[in-house]
């Protein structure tokens, strides 16, 4: 039972990733300089966003559902030691799908009030996606701490250092990375196209260095990143065969071969997130005073029961809707638009 | 967190009703082909793409909030009142998909395919209030659990759900969402129809509005006689600070207006009508009702708040109950005397302050509890200090996006009168 939360959690943790991820990605690229690209680079994200973005968001509140019912301990220790890193998280999350939706469905479309959209939209996408980063790096240094009292020790010391810092830059750029990727295929306009694909090559290169500090970053901690992948062989693998698609990506993205770059793109991020997420289970955190693992710390049976059963029958409508809803807008997004005329009656 | 849900409470009622009342105009074009109609479901339907969003992002916060601030209370209800959450939290995701679809998938779905989404936007809407009420029916009626020192035992989730204040609760919740927003929409569109502003699409859309306000407006008056029932069996302290009621009696009268005042243990300004209480809480002239007094002090609510709003709510739904009749005599003769259209746009926002009356008589009215007898709410709040600065930001953030909403909301009825050369 528990063994299936443990798989459920990491699923949709790596659904929000990918998914999620390649929206907040989306946001980021909008912050950077496009000259005079950016109306048509407005265009195609709010496009290939906007039916999904929703339904993207909700695998995190999937994950805080599962976490409060069956591993409430586990949720309460986060809340409480992380509390800030959350509460940046959380204004993030509000100003970002305000900004997006607000921008889209403005009645009144001007120059100005769109800038302070896109501006608002771009720079909570990098915010969210960095106190994200601080908060995974968060959960396994062994300082957090459920009995300290001080105000540093219990509010800022669980997420504060070098360490934190360096994911979250990390995050910021694979999600950057991945939304580059995703984009190259929703775009039939070869400037834009050769922008995304530029963009990619940035990402990719900022992911390889921000990944680097983040080992580096990690000596500076109690149990090194080194160390840890040392003792665990195959997730040290996992993260090599990670590197190494890089290869495969790029010989894919000069082919223009779209589906299979963002193939090996989702594949990369997922062995770096399932190294990470495998490299600690079953352990949810690790505390000051050792680990919280979800075995141990797991709601009684009979609520259990409820919550996989929910989850199930959940499944059972969530992944057919869901794979319909990316089937009519994903697949062949771009070229059904092209057959249906272009915008919908909205004109948007 | 109060004011979170109080936000909330209001985008959640309008976000589970306009796609209902979106989902008749669409249904109406496709079955009439009347361009005015798919004129106006776009119209509603932008209205919910925003209010949507900003019911979602605040939906999220809520979810970290019970942690953030309730931790005490999470960890010991969690694993208890999870369920509900859980089907919320798929039927919010059916939502998301379905709101994606229907945004979206206007020329690349077939017709009534894409009804169809539209449709399921509002009803899991409506599904996941129904399923997140019976949280808060579990905070009023206990059950499925066995409290043993301190902590949780025998835990059943099945019957933690399945508790006695739900049925009563979600009714009167989900009735008065469609009866306030209803009112609400048709108060608008009857305002901008005596402006002469698109008087087609603006009478269309008033008649729209109402069958879904007007009828949950009568019928609310009677599904909350029945609520007030069951709140006299389940929580007596609640129904007496409503009724500001101190001394338990048998002919109790029911006092309507009035300030309590808990020193002299008084209702001043009231008016009394004899017996009447007794009759309604247990259908019995010479039944006894239970007051204040037999609680002891510190249990009490705050009972001139809760006694007030409760007033409001009433008075509230009495007069949008006698709104709904009127509208459906004069909709069955055919024409709106123009007196009964401003009256609509008068009582436009009346709906929502009954909402935020019920809901403050509902919670203040459980106070010193969180879970009803159980825990109090004191023990349950987080042990991080500093939690005014919290209170601050969020009170910050959801100005602001209340703001944003109005402010956008008018620029979409803006354009509509100017394209409609008003």
């Amino acid at each position: 039972m528990i063994d299936l939360l443990i798989l459920f959690i990491g699923a949709a943790l790596l659904l929000y990733v990918l998914l999620g991820g390649s929206d907040f990605g989306a946001g980021i690229i909008e912050l950077l300089p496009a000259g005079n690209l950016r109306e048509a680079q407005k265009e195609v994200i709010n496009r290939a966003m906007g039916p999904v973005w929703e339904a993207n968001h909700m695998w995190l509140i999937l994950i805080v559902v599962i976490l409060f019912m069956g591993f409430p301990t586990i949720f309460t220790t986060l809340m409480i030691s992380l509390h800030l890193p959350m509460l940046a998280l959380l204004v993030g999350i509000v100003v970002r799908g305000s900004a997006f939706t607000f921008r889209h469905y403005d009645a009144i479309q001007e120059e100005k009030s769109q800038r302070v959209y896109t501006w608002l939209f771009g720079l909570s996408s990098l915010w969210t996606a960095c106190w994200l980063g601080i908060i995974a790096a968060s959960l396994n240094r062994g300082i957090i701490d459920p009995a300290a009292r001080g105000i540093w020790a219990a509010w800022f010391a669980p997420w504060w250092g070098l360490y934190p810092l360096a994911v979250g830059a990390f995050v910021a750029c694979i999600y950057a990375f991945l939304a580059s990727i995703y984009l190259v295929g929703e775009t039939e306009v070869p400037e834009l196209k050769r922008r995304f694909v530029r963009l990619a090559a940035w990402f990719n290169g900022l992911v390889v260095v921000t990944g680097g500090l983040v080992f580096a970053a990690s000596m500076t901690e109690r149990t090194s990143l080194p160390a840890a992948f040392l003792r665990a062989p195959l997730n040290l693998a996992v993260m090599a065969l990670a590197t190494l698609l890089f290869v495969v990506l790029w010989f894919f993205l000069a082919k223009r071969r779209t589906m299979l770059t963002r193939i090996v793109a989702s594949g990369q991020v997922t062995l770096i997130l399932m190294g990470w997420y495998v490299l600690y289970a079953p352990n949810a955190l690790i505390t000051a005073q050792g680990p919280l693992s979800f075995y141990d710390q797991a709601a009684p049976p009979a609520t259990l029961r409820q919550l996989v059963l929910a989850l199930l029958i959940g499944s059972l409508f969530i992944f057919p809707s869901l794979i319909y809803l990316f089937r009519i807008f994903k697949l062949s997004g771009g070229k059904q638009a092209k057959a249906a005329g272009g915008p919908g009656p909205l004109g948007s | 967190m109060a004011f979170s849900l109080g936000f909330h409470i209001i985008f959640a009622a309008i976000g589970m009703t306009m796609p209902l009342l979106m989902s008749t105009a669409h249904y109406l074009y496709l079955k009439k082909k009347d361009p005015v109609y798919l004129e106006l479901t776009q119209m509603w339907m932008k209205g919910v793409a925003i209010l949507f969003a900003v019911g979602a992002v605040s939906g999220t916060v809520l979810s970290f909030e019970l942690g953030l601030l309730w931790p005490g209370f999470m960890q010991s209800a969690g694993p208890i009142i999870g369920m509900p959450f859980s089907w919320e939290g798929t039927a919010f995701f059916l939502e998301a998909v379905a709101i994606g679809l229907f945004l979206y998938g206007w020329k690349r779905m077939r017709p009534w395919v894409h009804w169809c989404t539209g449709l399921l936007v509002g009803v899991s809407g409506f599904v996941s209030g129904i399923f997140v009420v019976a949280a808060n029916g579990w905070m009023n009626a206990p059950a499925g659990f066995d409290w043993v020192g301190g902590a949780a035992r025998n835990i059943n989730p099945v019957r933690a759900m399945f508790n006695r204040a739900w049925p009563h609760e979600s009714l009167h919740m989900q009735l008065g969402a469609l009866s306030a927003v209803g009112c609400a929409v048709g108060g608008i569109h009857a305002w901008l129809y005596l402006r002469g502003r698109a008087p087609a699409l603006n009478l269309k859309a008033l008649r729209i509005a109402m069958i879904f306000g007007a009828a949950a407006s009568i019928v609310q008056p009677f599904v909350g006689h029945y609520a007030g029932e069951r709140v006299a069996e389940l929580q007596p302290a609640k129904l007496a600070a409503i009724e500001g009621l101190f001394t338990s009696g048998r002919r109790v009268p029911l006092t309507v207006g009035g300030l309590p005042d808990v020193e002299t243990r008084t209702v001043k300004w009231g008016v009394e009508i004899p017996g009447l209480l007794s009759l309604l809480a247990h259908r019995d002239l010479n039944s006894e009702v239970v007051g204040l007094d037999r609680f002891p002090r510190q249990d009490w609510p705050p009972v001139l708040i809760v006694h007030v709003a409760f007033q409001i709510m009433v008075a509230i739904g009495s007069v949008l109950a006698l709104l709904g009749v009127l509208y459906f005599w004069f909709a069955r003769r055919g024409t709106f005397p123009r007196w009964l259209l401003w009256a609509l746009v008068g009582c436009a926002p009346l709906g929502m302050f009954a909402i935020e009356a019920g809901w403050v008589v509902t919670e203040v009215g459980r106070q010193p509890w969180i879970i009803y007898g159980i825990v109090r709410t004191r023990d349950a709040v987080t042990p991080v200090p500093g939690m005014v600065y919290h209170f601050y930001l969020f009170l910050g953030l959801y100005l602001a996006l209340a703001a944003a909403t109005v402010w956008l909301l008018r620029r979409q009825i803006l354009a509509v009168q100017q394209k409609f050369g008003g």
